[in-house]
């Protein structure tokens, strides 16, 4: 508690004005393992030595080294999944490495947590603002460290709110520091992420994906206040999907790929085409497609979307699906690929546009009404929109055809329920030990399989499968990449949803690849590869 | 040699590694994990621990009145349970039970309201102010436990003006011979009643197409109606059942008590007792977890507690006092959803998750 007093009556004396070229002080030869108070400067250079980080037995980070200078952008990229996050996370504090060091100016710090990070001045503005939206500005910036007053006890808005204003300036949001967070749009509250930064006095600042909930227009302000703290000597790190933003911000691009750094290079010395190889030339796995070519004459088309429209999401997207055959929707996060599915299944409503089924036009669409047409949709989020948690697999399983069991009277019959769960799930192969078991006590896999089950048992015609493989084990990835080509040989149209290139590859027989809500290429056959895809998904087409 | 067999006793002795020979041991450890067969081991147990310290605890009569007086609390329970599945609550069953006692106890002691109509009449007042809650949560959209508060008193109101300062008194015999009437000597006909719409209940909830729906809607509401499950229309429904049961279970009080006021229903802390029923049964507030049967043995265990407490000469006072030390007790001993455990297990990091 002295210590935070004393830190907090030395920013008041200073304001915002001191945070610029705050003159290095040389730390002292002894090494403080310590995570200390007060002491963040501006010019501190930051360094992660062969960081290595798994979950849950999978290697996401293998022995990485990076270096943050101060007074440059330095950015990492990568597929997703490469490790980008998990990076940032650690050099913040949020994540503890398993092993490596973190090492701060001429200092190893370690143990650190996202409040001892922040107190040694190294802040992560995540990818959707956190603000506390009920409260104000000011009180958003000054959270942990609020500051007292006269009387000890009380809080000293005046000074707080003052210097507020000092920082919002900075950050070049003119806004009034007593609104309430809420108010603010989410651009204006990454600029208050990055405001509180600044009032908590950090000098290493990270950005995770800042602007992919913005426009190019807000990300632009964005590149503004990063230019300016670059100029004032921070260090910054930023992570993007989106290529042009990553040529025109950075200084220096450090290239991930399955958890490895492949490359650091100055930006000059790199060019948009050499880092998407780097990105996605991943060795080939030496994987095959997992089903014949397909051969389109005589199919039926049973999907047909044509001018679907949801803004701001995505625009004018048409696309169809043949019987037997399976498309690709390929697309960063926030290309509107998942928002095209909910639009289609009836969750979100579209501006125009149709969507037909065998021809015949769905209108007022809604799950129900979708899943009795021969459409069903395999969500991407499994633990919210997908399983109920608490019950049985069984009736997971039939959840979706309850008014089709049969019945003796009102009474569903168990036993003919249970058959009909049981060949679904054999089907599908969920492993598990018994239908009656609760399904959150099965594995990601064994809970996707059950989903694939309870869809299977609607008789779809068409099936949107929307990031089918998130957060499964690899045995289980396989599985469905099978499971997925054997449907489409029985004739059903597949929609395969997925930031994975290499998967799409080997399932697709066609992929159309979204970009900010639009529909960027289309690829069929032996066009459809990591690297063709890889340069169209990040938008190499506006380098 | 007798230890009392809480529901907090029975998980704590079957989760830890007692090597116990063969099938037979695991089937036992599987069915003491049941909160239903926990409950049975403690409504026994505590019955075994009265009946030996208290002469006149374990007389026919003494069971006769424990089973009935749990009845009223057990139809508002199950019902409760219906609605709490279903990730509701409803604060408004103790008037919707009160409204349906005077407003058919008033025609009956002056007019000899046929008894068969009377039921037919609470029955269909308690689906109506049971609609009522479902319009709000269901077509309005008003979280429930604002909609029901709002009912609560609304409801309250109503049943103060339908009394207009008077109660109803000598309730003629007809009702109140149907309150005491016994199948068997310490088996009494509203027990039967009881069990018949817990029976119901429990198909319902597990056989219907409409009932089924219900724990998947309180479990998962979004999951459900992307599963293509009419999420609205299976809230309104628990509601109107609810509704449907505590008319009943005011059917039943006049019976029982053979006298209702403008305060009936509340004053016996039917809310408090419904909602406590269901939790002791295992019944999770957050939706999607418990059952009928469970509920039913709560009301049981809860009435069987009370009538202890007075055989004991506890100053009657301490009523809801000891009820709420049995709900704790219930919330605690829940292996899965005891919050005491959630929090206690709770990382203090984030938790790692799947890197992007």
């Amino acid at each position: 508690m002295p210590l935070l007093l004393v830190r907090n009556k030395g920013l008041r004396s200073q304001g915002p004005a001191a945070t610029r070229g705050h003159p290095d002080r040389a730390s002292g030869g002894d090494v403080d393992r310590r995570p200390r108070v007060g002491t963040p400067r501006v010019g501190t250079r930051y360094e992660g030595r062969s960081l290595t980080k798994s979950f849950d037995g999978a290697t996401v980070l293998s022995q990485v080294d990076i270096t943050f200078a101060p007074g440059e952008v330095h950015s990492v990229v990568g597929e997703n999944g490469a490790g980008k996050s998990t990076l940032l996370k650690i050099m913040a504090g949020i994540y503890q490495p398993d092993s490596g060091q973190l090492v701060l100016g001429e200092e190893r710090v370690g143990g650190l947590s996202p409040r001892s990070a922040q107190q040694l001045g190294v802040y992560l503005v995540p990818q959707e603002p956190a603000l506390m939206q009920s409260l104000s500005v000011t009180e958003n910036l000054f959270v942990g460290i609020l500051r007292r007053g006269r009387l000890h006890f009380n809080v000293d808005w005046r000074s707080m709110k003052q210097e507020a204003s000092a920082y919002l300036d900075r950050v070049g949001l003119d806004v009034d520091p007593e609104v309430r967070a809420e108010e603010l749009s989410i651009a204006q509250q990454q600029l208050v992420e990055c405001a509180r930064a600044l009032v908590h006095r950090c000098t290493v600042i990270y950005f995770d994906e800042p602007t992919s909930p913005l426009t190019a227009k807000e990300a632009g302000t964005l590149f503004e206040v990063m230019k300016n703290l670059r100029a004032d000597g921070y260090t910054l790190g930023f992570i993007s999907h989106r290529l042009d933003e990553v040529l025109a911000i950075s200084d220096r691009v450090t290239v991930l790929r399955d958890g490895k750094r492949v490359s650091t290079a100055l930006r000059s010395e790199v060019e948009g085409p050499s880092l998407v190889k780097a990105m996605v030339g991943r060795e080939l796995t030496g994987r095959e497609r997992v089903r014949p070519p397909f051969d389109a004459t005589g199919r039926k088309e049973m999907l047909a979307v044509e001018d679907l429209t949801s803004e701001p999401s995505f625009a004018g997207v048409s696309f169809s699906v043949r019987e037997g055959e399976v498309l690709g929707l390929a697309g960063l996060v926030g290309s509107g690929r998942t928002e095209i599915a909910e639009t289609i299944f009836g969750l979100r409503p579209s501006d125009r546009g149709t969507v037909r089924l065998e021809g015949r036009r769905l209108e007022h669409r809604s799950p129900r009404a979708c899943i009795d047409a021969g459409l069903v949709y395999l969500p991407e989020d499994r633990a919210r929109h997908g399983i109920f948690a608490d019950v049985e697999v069984e009736r997971n399983v039939t959840a979706g055809v309850i008014p089709h069991l049969a019945r003796y009277g009102p009474l569903v019959k168990p036993v003919a329920e249970r058959d009909l769960a049981k060949q679904a799930t054999d089907r599908t192969g969920v492993r598990m030990a018994s239908l009656d078991t609760l399904i959150k006590a099965l594995s990601g896999g064994n809970q996707q399989r059950a989903m694939l089950s309870r869809w299977l048992l609607a008789a779809p015609k068409v099936a949107i499968f929307d990031e089918p493989t998130r957060g499964v084990d690899v045995g289980a990835k396989d599985d469905i990449y099978h499971l997925v080509a054997q449907l489409a040989e029985g004739g059903l149209a597949c929609v395969f949803i997925s930031s994975e290139l290499s998967e799409l590859a080997i399932t697709c027989d066609r992929v159309i690849a979204m970009y900010e809500g639009h529909v960027v290429g289309e690829l069929s056959g032996a066009e459809v590869t990591d690297a063709n895809l890889g340069s169209l998904i990040v938008g190499a087409h506006t380098i | 040699m007798t230890t009392l067999p809480t529901p907090a006793a029975a998980p704590a002795s079957s989760g830890g590694p007692i090597a116990l020979a063969g099938r037979f041991g695991d089937i036992v450890l599987g069915l003491l994990r049941r909160r239903e067969v926990q409950l049975i081991v403690a409504i026994l147990g505590l019955f075994a621990i009265c009946s030996a310290l208290h002469p006149q605890f374990g007389v026919p009569s003494n069971i006769a009145f424990i089973l009935a007086d749990s009845v009223t609390i057990m139809l508002v329970s199950v019902g409760q349970t219906i609605v709490v599945l279903g990730r509701g609550i409803d604060l408004s069953v103790s008037p919707i039970l009160g409204i349906a006692a005077v407003s058919i106890g008033f025609p009956a002691t002056a007019s000899h309201l046929n008894i068969w109509l009377a039921l037919l009449i609470a029955l269909v007042i308690g689906v109506g102010l049971g609609i009522g809650n479902g319009v709000l949560v269901s077509v309005i959209g008003i979280p429930p436990i604002i909609a029901t508060l709002a009912t609560l008193t609304i409801y309250g109101g109503v049943q103060f003006i339908i009394c207009g300062g008077y109660s109803v008194i000598n309730v003629p015999a007809v009702y109140t011979n149907f309150g005491i009437a016994t199948l068997l000597p310490g088996i009494p006909w509203l027990i039967v009643i009881g069990i018949g719409i817990v029976v119901l209940a429990y198909l319902f909830l597990t056989r219907t197409v409409t009932g089924r729906s219900v724990y998947a809607v309180g479990n998962n509401a979004e999951a459900a109606f992307r599963a293509g499950i009419p999420v609205r229309r299976i809230l309104f429904t628990t509601y109107v059942i609810c509704g449907l049961l505590a008319g009943l279970a005011g059917f039943i009080y006049l019976c029982q008590i053979g006298s209702a006021t403008s305060t009936s229903g509340s004053d016996g802390n039917t809310n408090l007792y419904s909602i406590a029923a269901a939790l002791i049964g295992g019944t999770t507030l957050i939706g999607g977890r418990g059952g009928p049967i469970g509920s039913a043995l709560g009301a049981v265990f809860l009435s069987e507690a009370l009538q202890a407490m007075i055989s004991f000469r506890v100053n009657e006072l301490w009523d809801p006092a000891g009820v709420g030390v049995l709900i704790l007790i219930a919330v605690v001993a829940d292996r899965q959803g005891s919050p005491v455990r959630h929090v206690l297990r709770r990382p203090f990091r984030q938790p790692a998750e799947v890197a992007k």
